[in-house]
């Protein structure tokens, strides 16, 4: 067995009793081999170093998605609770009152959607135009999110990038543009987000008074998918 | 949750699953930080330490140092944890309250196997470099030298689970990339 041989073996966790003696005794009396084994030695600590950098870096992504849920599932109830108001304070409203307030019906259901696609704490080696994207998105720097969203467009084809973008347009108040996206990924219907864009179609129909399209765009999300179901049963019935 | 995690076994955890390794993490999470909540710590700090805590489970079962569990994966988490948080405690000079004695804390946790290597990851300034420079080596070479010191694998495992076919195959690329390995080094420290 030679010298190298056994430091596969002792790397491996398999040398036997015998070569274990062999190995302490070339440690002790071997210049060049107790050098050669130190050297591996630290190797290794510096792989499992690395190796720890890599685990940390998908921990830290593994919390982002924590945070992000909790975020996500808070607004959900949030919007619920605000939902059922809205359609107890709006049923009596309405019939005692005003009529249907289409402004705080909008205001009311209207929340930026997260961004469940891409993780910002991923690591920098990943495409840097997307990361740059959905970090102006989530710090709600829509005019730049747009600009990079844009760009990204030419180069990829996610399928959630002219989501994101109608979500920037809405935060800029840019109504028209972000409808006109929405409408495309409906038609298109090759998005993992035409559900949430009918849902926020029939928000913008509340906005612009059309209750017609309201009522067309909601009843399409409840009879074709799930997402936002009782949240559009309420609005559904404060219109009619 | 709970039966799922008590069926996993080291061979599981060791094939290196990312599900896996997440469900674990997701799983001990809120035990981990109610079980924490006694030192006070801030809520970044506990992520942080449970995280900390997590890899060097995580790195002790990769490098084969447990051989089988002794108790469930949580009670591994909160020793190394508590370790840990006393560690860090003691570094930041705080005391929980004047009478504790952190030195009787420092023990190792009787939970944790006497096998378990609890040092924390503090590097020569040699094995910097070498972290540095393998870092830039190819994604083979990384691979081939990952298996083989920070998994334990054998040159018999290393060809079960990859595509080189024969020992001296194995042999003559791990020699290879520690020879790059060192020539990247040299060549910079001679710069």
């Amino acid at each position: 067995m030679t010298n190298q041989d056994l430091l596969y073996h002792y790397f491996s966790n398999s040398l036997t009793a015998e070569q274990e003696v062999v190995f302490q005794t070339l440690l002790e009396s071997d210049e060049e081999f107790k050098a050669e084994f130190e050297y591996e030695n630290s190797l290794k600590k510096a792989i499992k170093s690395h190796e720890s950098d890599v685990l940390k870096t998908k921990l830290q992504g593994f919390e982002h998605d924590i945070n992000s849920k909790k975020t996500e599932s808070f607004n959900y109830r949030y919007l619920a609770v605000a939902a059922s108001l809205v359609l107890l304070v709006g049923w009596f409203g309405y019939n005692s009152f005003f009529g249907t307030n289409y402004s705080n019906l909008y205001n009311t259901n209207f929340s930026e959607y997260p961004n469940t696609v891409y993780t910002i704490t991923r690591g920098d080696d990943e495409n840097t135009l997307e990361r740059e994207a959905f970090v102006a998105y989530e710090t709600k720097n829509y005019e730049t999110a747009i600009e990079k969203f844009d760009a990204l467009s030419e180069t990829t084809a996610q399928n959630y990038i002219p989501f994101y973008k109608a979500q920037a347009h809405l935060g800029l108040e840019n109504i028209d543009d972000a409808k006109t996206l929405f409408t495309e990924i409906v038609e298109e219907d090759n998005s993992d987000f035409v559900a949430e864009s009918t849902w926020y179609l029939a928000l913008i129909a509340i906005k612009d008074k059309d209750k017609e399209q309201a009522k067309f765009h909601l009843e399409n999300l409840i009879a074709n998918y799930s997402y936002n179901q009782a949240k559009a049963k309420a609005l559904l019935e404060e219109l009619n | 949750m709970e039966s799922v995690q008590e069926n996993i076994t080291i061979e599981d955890l060791k094939q290196g699953s990312d599900l896996l390794f997440k469900q674990i993490y997701e799983d001990n999470r809120d035990k981990f930080l109610n079980f924490a909540r006694k030192y006070n710590l801030p809520q970044d700090d506990t992520i942080d330490v449970y995280q900390d805590a997590y890899i060097i489970f995580y790195n002790n079962i990769m490098e084969g140092k447990v051989e089988k569990f002794t108790s469930s994966i949580s009670t591994y988490l909160f020793s190394i944890g508590k370790y840990l948080i006393f560690d860090k405690m003691k570094k930041n000079n705080k005391t929980i309250n004047p009478d504790f004695d952190l030195s009787l804390i420092r023990e190792r946790d009787a939970l944790v196997d006497a096998s378990f290597d609890l040092d924390p990851n503090d590097l020569t300034a040699e094995q910097v470099l070498l972290k540095k420079y393998f870092g830039t080596l190819g994604k083979k070479c990384q691979e081939l030298l990952t298996l083989f010191y920070y998994r334990g694998y054998s040159i018999k495992d290393i060809i079960a689970t990859s595509e080189y076919t024969s020992e001296n195959v194995v042999k003559s690329a791990k020699s290879r990339c520690m020879k790059t390995l060192k020539e990247r080094i040299n060549s910079n420290s001679n710069d």
